[in-house]
Parts: structure tokens; C-alpha cells; sequence
């Protein structure tokens, strides 16, 4: 059983807080995904974790173990590196096995959990290839098994997956997930690919500046972001600046881009500037049926295949972007008027900054 | 990994505080006392100024120096700028060749001037002999063009790595902007260059100031620093150890001060790896083209000719000091009729110090590469100070320091090895430190993650990785240790006489023969190893420089 507590952690580079007081909570067996943008300190924090980064204030603990004054080669975590780190003076094999002689494990043991091992990354057979003979998928299958037969206490992920193409991304982080679950290992991912993060995680905390923004599971990071920059960098959503209006009860209203939107909810006084988050598949092209819509006028369309995602011009020239589903026939030129429809409650507003 | 570094780093500075730092002091402290009375004192100092045949001695060298840098610029640049740009005949065994002169010992270079041009020379008499007079090579002139022709490619590494980092885009940039061909060399490629050029001169112009053997081979009675420091320190009339210690100080002041200008125009720009795609070579005419080619290998000829006809001498007969053309291996029965001792010497001490400076220097250089903290900044800085000590600077600093006390070390040889490691050690801890720097740190962070603790991660995972590289460097000091002269020199005893020495004395006195075969063996001894592993220790070379 390992449960992971961060408290009050913070390390400093110069001027730079690359953490900044954070502290987390993480359950054992969970799949615990750190996720933001380039420079928010993910990487350092992963790192102070697994012993390669000090702690400058504040404590890690496994269990009521506290690790953060122990060397890094004591802390039983398996990290899996971003460029793999295989050894390329070793065979796969041995590359698997170097945790276990450096825990003495007999060499019957050895042999057998190793063998297991590749068996489990589908890499059975390969074990006596010199690393240099594999693909980049391969290789990072050898550096997760490397991980996963040691049986950490913490499985710890940098970016595992992003130097690999697209499909192959996508096909390993499902592999990533179920043996996760299947060992039942406690495990932090560290990625800047939101939609890798909502896909394998349990909960995601999305940092900003050293500081967690939000931690919550996928689908509440995605619905129900608690601030503007969550909201913004999961799905590329449109954000509106606007002035709240009365509150009528069940919706308020709120005057944006030269228009008018109906939100779900007493948002915020009267008067008070706010900022709405409208996800471009809330927005739809209205059937004629009732609920809240508005005027806009197409700007340009993009076909991307499985959907087609249109500009749309607001009155006061503000840019949405509406993802359509490519099988509705849609064939309007730029210049058309539109009219868009939403649900009051898929849109979420932020106090303005 | 914090641990592993500062025990590293601790020890490495004990050991460069007690074999360099100490004897340095010592001879600064004794240019500063009245010899005998060891009252406090400038008028060392002073009485140099005074002299005329000190000022004389201090002008010489730096002339000699200057102008060795300027000689050596001028043909390394065109030379760097033929093997980058044009497509020269051989150029691969062309690089190599370019890089010999810096591991053949230049005071052998400088005999070979004396058996061709000197006053009994196979060239000066076959001259005299229909009538062409020839003036002497001794002195400025011959000391210069033997600094020149051994220390050129100091000067081709860099500029030949500041050619080829020009990203061929920007040469176009330029000339796409409508910019002509000799316009663009000029705003683009000497302006990227010139850091470099500056580099690899400082280097000559270091090394040929500190020069021990060259000028004692060459100078005759003219006055040089480096080898007046030696005879006012060991001569047995005129010794004046305070006078040494003064002009000492006074040396290692003009050779710092050169290195830190040099360290400050290559930490300024890295050439190594900002290029995507090398400048395609010039489309020259067939005449041009040839011109480039015989100048190319005309100066690495040259440079190596002198190596050549020594051990060509080396087999002819002498019949006293005056060369005969019968061919002949008494030159060699005299060197190993007395003993073989001193040729075994040479190979056991260079062997010795080899592995320990290795020993040592890679460590270091795994450190400085790996670990960025005031200590490692420190011991990069520290360990770079030999560069700008003389050999015979350490040495009689090393004797100073070692000949009572605690520790005696005087008469043995573990001081001509801590003399060799020293003075090597700068050179193990780049070379290390090069590899290190190729090497992805995550392997190492994977190893302790896994449950290895960094000291031994550094011997089971990370010196395998770097062996090849260190073969290389272990090569490198091996060969230089065995041609090392200047702290040799100063340091032996009559037991632990080396090659270098015996041709030392040799030159010294009349043993032209012998000279001349204890000049080929260092040769074949240098030229040996450095064949056997010819293409690593390029790459190390250039790296390393
Ligand atoms: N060793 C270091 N020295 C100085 N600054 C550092 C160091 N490591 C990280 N930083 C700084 O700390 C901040 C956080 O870096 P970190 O590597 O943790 O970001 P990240 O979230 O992993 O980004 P990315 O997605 O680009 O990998 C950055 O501003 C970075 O420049
Ligand atoms: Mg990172």
C-alpha cells in the first residue's frame, strides 16, 4: 500500500519558484497525472519526488514514511524516462534485471521476473537484443518493464510517451494504464498533453506557475474547471469577456462580444465583469427549436475530417470557434449568417481577472 | 549524487592543494625573500628590471611567442579554412597528419634543425661545400620556426571546428541578400571565426612562452626565460633560486593572463554543435584547387620533416660530431650499450603516470561536466591552472616543497609521476569531462533510480560508457609523459634518468649519435600508440582543444 502526501513543497532556482508550495494527496493505486504547461515545474516536482531535485521546504511521504531526506537510490520509486535512458552497453535483459542485482534478488529470481516482465510490455524473446536494435516503442517498453519489475513503491512518468508518433502514443498510453491497474502500483504522470491526461488518469492536478490550479477527475477538470486558465488550456476553449446582468431566478444574463448570453446560475452581481468559457462542441447550429441562441456570421470553415470546425463572427467582431459534426451537410460559404445554440449550463463563467 | 560530487571534489582539491598550490607558493614566497636570510624583500624584483640580460631574456621570449603565434596563424588559417571549404586530396589522412606535430615532442623538431642546419648540419656543409653560405638557424629564427611548425595546429582544431559550425543557410542568408562571395567571408564567416582564431592562438602563444626544450636545444647563448629559470635554479655557478622564483612569477603572471583572455573568447561562443548543415565546399578552378592542395600538404609536410629526417639520422654513422652517409645502427648500440635503464623508465613512468592521471582526471571531469556548484566550479578553475605553470616551474616549485619536511620526495620516482599527473591532469579532466558532456544524464538518473548508489554508478554504468573515450586520453598522457623534458629534467636522479634526458645531455655535450637515436625512439615510442588507436584519438584531440 502506498499512498503519496505532499506537504508545503517548494524549490527555487534562482528567481524562478518552479514549485511553489504544493501539496497533494494521492491514493494508492492511482493514476496521478501532473498536467500544464511548459515551465509550470512538473518535471521538478516529479523529480524532487524520485530524489534527483532537493527539497528546499516542505515533506514527501510514502505511506507515514517520510522520503524526502533520503538518497535518491533509496526510495524504491521506478521512474520511466522521457528519452527512455536505456543502457546501451547492456542487453534488454539485462537492462530489466539491473534493478533487481542492485536489490540482490538471486539470478533464478532474476531470470524468471525478467522474463515475466517482457512478457507483460509484449517484448518476450527480446531479451538478449541490444537496445540499439529496437524501436523507439520497443525501447520504451523496455524502459517501463525496467520500471515494473523492481515493484516500486511509486511508478513515476516524465513525459513517457512524447517522443513517439501519434498512434503509437496513443496505443502505449492505453498499455501504460492497464498494467498500472493490473499491478495495482501507485503511479504519477507527468505529461503537458491534456488529452493523454484526461484519457489514462484517475485525478489530474493542472498546474500553472509552481502552483496547483486545480485536482480533480478528468471529467470534472474538463467540466467543471475551477478557473479560467484550467477551463482554457483543457480543450482550447473560447473565452468571452462580459458584464453580468440581473439574475432572474434560474439564469443570469450576461452581455458579451455585442451580444447577449444566458448563463446557468447566479454567476455574479449585477455590474460585475466576468469571463465565459463557451467549449466549441457546446455550441451548435440551431435546429429552430427553442432555447437560448445567438446571431453571428461564418468567417471560415475547416474540414477536418470526423468534424468540421467553424469561425463564427459575434456582432462586435469577437471569434468563436464551433466544432460541427462532419456528416451534417454543411455547405455554407463565408459571409452566411449563422445561428448558434447552447445549453445555459455548459457555459461557465469566471470572475475577470 | 551530491555526496559522490563533493567527496570528488574534496579530494581532487587536496591533492591540487598539496602538489600544485603548495609548491607554487613556495616559489612565489621565495622571489620575495632575500636568498639566505629569508628576510622580506622586492628587490628580486627589482634586480630583474635592472638587468639587461633578464629584460633581454623576458624580451626574447615573448618575441619568440608572438611571433610564433602570428607565423602560426598564418598558415593554420588558410590551412583550416582549405580543409572546411575546399576539396583537398587526402583530406582525411590530411586531418590526421595536421594533428601529429602537437603530440611529437617539438624539442626533437628542434634538433632536427640542428643536424640539418646547424653549425655541422647535413644541409650547412653539403652548402658550404659548392659555395653557398647559410646563415644560422640559432637563435630567434630557428626557435621560432620549430614553435611554429609544432604548434600550428592549436590554431587549425578550432578554427577548422568555426568553419565547419557556419550553418551553411547563413552564408546564403548573406548572399541571397545580394552580398558577393568575398563579402560574405568577411561579414559572416570571419566575424563567427574570429573567436576561435583568438583561442588557438592564446594556446601557441602560452605554449611556446613556457617552452623548455626548444629553446635549450636552439637558443645558444641567447637569453630565454624558461631556460634561464632552469639554470638559476639548478646551474651549479650561477645558481640564484630567489632570481628564479622572481622570473618564475613573473612567467606564470604573462601565461595566465594569456589563458584568461583565451578562456573568455571560447566561453563566449561554442562552435561545436550549432551547425545543422555544413557549408558545401567551394567550386574552385582546377588551378586554384591544386594551389590549395600543395599548400596544404605542403605545410603539413614540412611540419612533419623534421621527425622524419631524425630518424634518418638515426640510422647513418657519425664520425664524431660530423654525420657520414653509411648507413648503421651504432647510434642505437651507444643509447642502449650504456643501459637500458633510462628507455625503461620512460615506459614505466609515462605508464604510471598515465593511469593515474586518468585515474584521477576522469573523475574530475565527470564532476565538472555533470555537477554545476561553486565547488565544481572551483576545481574546473584549479585544475586548469597547470596549463599556465611551466614544467620547470612545477618541478623546482615540487623540489622546494618535497626535499625535507614530512615528506620527502626528492631522488625517487613518484615525484617525476605527481610532476607528469599534474601537468597532465588539465588534459584528462577536458578530455573526460568532453565525454561526459556526449553522454545523456538520465542513464545515470535511471541507474540510481533503480536502485545504485552514484559512487557506484559512476564505476559500473557510467566509466564503461565513457572507456572508449578515456582510452583515447589514457593514450594521450602516455605519450606526452614520455616525451616530457622541462620538469624531467629539473626532477631526476641519475636512477630515474629518462630518454628525454639522456638526449638532453647528449645534445649538451657531443653524443650527436646518441642524440639522434634517443630522438628516433621518442618518436617511434609517440608514433607507435598514436597509430594503434589513430582514429579515436582525433576525435578526442579536437574535442579536447
Ligand atoms: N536545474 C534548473 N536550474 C534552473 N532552473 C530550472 C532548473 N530546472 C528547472 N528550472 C526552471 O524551473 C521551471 C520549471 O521547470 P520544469 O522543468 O519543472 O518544467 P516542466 O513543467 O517540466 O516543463 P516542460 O513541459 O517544458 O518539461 C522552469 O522555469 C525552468 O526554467
Ligand atoms: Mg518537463
Amino acid at each position: 500500500m502506498t499512498t503519496i502526501r505532499i506537504e508545503k513543497l517548494t524549490r527555487t532556482f534562482d528567481a524562478v519558484r518552479a514549485v511553489d508550495d504544493i501539496s497533494l494527496d494521492i491514493a494508492h493505486g492511482e493514476l496521478f497525472t501532473l498536467l500544464g504547461p511548459s515551465g509550470c515545474g512538473k518535471t521538478t516536482l516529479l523529480r524532487m519526488i524520485a530524489g534527483f531535485v532537493e527539497v528546499e521546504s516542505g515533506s514527501i511521504s510514502f505511506g507515514d514514511r517520510r522520503i524526502d531526506n533520503l538518497p535518491a537510490h533509496r526510495r524504491d520509486t521506478g521512474m520511466v524516462f522521457q528519452n527512455y535512458a536505456i543502457f546501451p552497453n547492456h542487453t534488454v535483459a539485462e537492462n530489466v534485471a539491473y534493478g533487481l542485482k542492485a536489490r540482490k534478488v538471486s539470478a533464478a529470481d532474476i531470470k524468471s521476473r525478467v522474463d515475466k516482465a517482457l512478457e507483460r510490455v509484449r517484448l518476450a524473446g527480446y531479451g538478449p537484443r541490444s537496445p540499439h536494435q529496437l524501436s523507439g516503442g520497443q525501447l520504451q517498453r523496455v524502459a517501463i518493464a525496467r520500471a515494473l519489475v523492481i515493484e516500486p513503491a511509486v511508478l513515476l512518468f516524465d513525459e513517457p510517451l512524447s517522443n513517439l508518433d501519434a498512434q503509437l502514443r496513443t496505443e502505449m498510453r492505453i498499455e501504460i494504464r492497464q498494467l498500472q491497474q493490473a499491478l495495482g502500483l501507485t503511479a504519477i504522470y507527468v505529461t503537458h498533453d491534456q488529452e493523454e491526461a484526461l484519457a489514462i488518469s484517475d485525478r489530474i492536478a493542472v498546474l500553472r506557475h509552481g502552483k496547483v490550479e486545480q485536482v480533480d477527475t478528468p471529467e470534472r477538470i474538463y467540466r467543471m474547471p475551477q478557473t479560467a486558465f484550467v477551463a482554457e488550456f483543457l480543450g482550447s476553449t473560447n473565452m468571452v469577456p462580459g458584464v453580468a446582468k440581473a439574475f432572474d431566478g434560474r439564469n443570469t444574463q450576461v452581455a458579451a462580444a455585442g451580444t447577449e448570453f444566458t448563463v446557468r446560475g447566479e454567476i455574479a452581481a449585477p455590474g460585475a465583469k466576468v469571463l465565459l468559457s463557451l467549449r466549441p462542441e457546446a455550441l451548435q447550429l440551431s435546429d429552430g427549436t427553442d432555447g437560448p441562441r445567438v446571431q453571428a456570421r461564418l468567417a471560415l470553415r475547416e474540414f477536418l475530417g470526423p468534424m468540421q470546425r467553424l469561425h463564427a463572427t459575434l456582432p462586435d467582431g469577437t471569434r468563436l470557434r464551433v466544432s460541427a459534426l462532419g456528416g451534417a451537410a454543411f455547405d455554407a460559404l463565408p459571409g452566411a449568417p449563422l445561428v448558434l445554440a447552447y445549453d445555459p449550463a455548459q457555459i461557465i463563467a469566471f470572475p475577470a481577472p | 549524487m551530491k555526496r559522490f560530487a563533493t567527496i570528488v571534489a574534496l579530494v581532487a582539491l587536496v591533492l591540487l592543494a598539496v602538489f600544485l598550490l603548495y609548491p607554487l607558493a613556495l616559489v612565489l614566497d621565495a622571489s620575495i625573500r632575500i636568498d639566505g636570510t629569508g628576510a622580506f624583500t622586492f628587490g628580486n624584483y627589482a634586480a630583474i628590471v635592472k638587468s639587461r640580460y633578464y629584460l633581454g631574456s623576458i624580451g626574447n621570449s615573448l618575441l619568440a611567442a608572438a611571433l610564433a603565434t602570428g607565423l602560426a596563424c598564418a598558415i593554420g588559417i588558410p590551412l583550416a579554412f582549405c580543409l572546411a571549404r575546399v576539396d583537398v586530396p587526402g583530406r582525411a589522412l590530411l586531418l590526421t597528419l595536421a594533428s601529429l606535430p602537437l603530440v611529437l615532442p617539438s624539442f626533437v623538431s628542434a634538433y632536427a634543425l640542428v643536424l640539418l642546419f646547424g653549425h655541422a648540419g647535413v644541409v650547412t656543409t653539403a652548402l658550404r661545400g659548392i659555395g653557398i653560405p647559410i646563415g644560422s638557424i640559432y637563435g630567434m629564427p630557428g626557435i621560432v620556426i620549430v614553435f611554429t611548425l609544432t604548434l600550428y595546429p592549436y590554431v587549425v582544431m578550432p578554427v577548422l571546428a568555426g568553419f565547419l559550425a557556419v550553418d551553411a543557410s547563413m552564408e546564403e542568408a548573406a548572399r541571397n541578400l545580394g552580398g558577393s562571395q568575398s563579402y560574405a567571408v568577411r561579414t559572416v564567416l570571419l566575424p563567427i571565426v574570429m573567436p576561435a582564431i583568438l583561442a588557438g592562438g592564446l594556446l601557441v602563444f602560452v605554449e611556446a612562452l613556457e617552452n623548455f626544450g626548444v629553446p635549450a636545444v636552439l637558443a645558444e647563448d641567447r637569453p630565454f626565460l624558461a631556460v634561464d629559470i632552469f639554470k638559476l635554479f639548478a646551474g651549479e655557478s650561477d645558481a640564484n633560486p630567489a632570481a628564479a622564483g622572481a622570473l618564475s612569477v613573473l612567467l606564470i603572471a604573462c601565461t595566465a593572463l594569456a589563458l584568461l583572455v583565451q578562456r573568455h573568447y571560447l566561453g563566449k561562443r561554442r562552435f561545436s554543435t550549432s551547425a545543422r548543415s555544413a557549408p558545401a565546399k567551394l567550386s574552385l578552378t582546377p588551378g586554384l584547387r591544386v594551389a590549395a592542395a600543395i599548400m596544404s600538404w605542403g605545410i603539413v609536410i614540412v611540419s612533419l620533416l623534421p621527425f622524419a629526417a631524425v630518424l634518418m639520422v638515426s640510422v647513418l654513422r657519425f664520425r664524431g660530431p660530423v654525420l657520414t652517409w653509411e648507413l648503421g645502427l651504432d647510434n642505437y648500440a651507444t643509447l642502449l650499450s650504456g643501459s637500458y635503464r633510462p628507455l625503461l623508465n620512460t615506459l614505466t613512468l609515462a605508464s604510471v603516470a598515465a593511469v593515474a592521471t586518468m585515474l584521477i582526471g576522469a573523475p574530475i571531469g565527470y564532476v565538472v561536466a555533470r555537477h554545476r556548484s561553486r565547488l565544481s566550479g572551483l576545481l574546473d578553475f584549479i585544475g586548469m591552472v597547470p596549463f599556465a605553470v611551466s614544467g620547470t616551474i612545477l618541478a623546482i616549485g615540487l623540489i622546494v616543497a618535497f626535499n625535507s619536511g614530512p615528506l620527502v620526495l626528492t631522488g625517487g620516482w613518484l615525484i617525476l609521476v605527481i610532476a607528469y599527473v599534474v601537468r597532465k591532469l588539465p588534459f584528462a579532466i577536458r578530455s573526460s569531462s568532453a565525454i561526459v558532456h556526449q553522454l545523456d544524464p538520465s542513464l545515470e538518473e535511471a541507474s540510481v533510480n533503480l536502485g545504485v548508489s552514484p559512487s557506484q554508478t559512476f564505476a559500473t554504468l557510467t566509466v564503461p560508457l565513457m572507456a572508449s573515450g578515456l582510452v583515447g586520453g589514457l593514450v594521450l598522457v602516455w605519450i606526452t609523459a614520455a616525451s616530457e623534458l622541462s620538469a624531467t629534467v629539473v626532477l631526476y636522479s641519475s636512477r630515474w634518468a629518462t630518454t628525454t634526458v639522456v638526449m638532453y645531455h647528449a645534445i649538451e655535450g657531443t653524443g650527436a649519435g646518441l642524440a639522434a637515436a634517443a630522438a628516433a625512439v621518442l618518436i617511434l615510442v609517440t608514433a607507435i600508440p598514436l597509430l594503434l588507436i589513430n582514429r579515436r584519438v582525433n576525435k578526442q584531440e579536437a574535442t579536447v582543444i
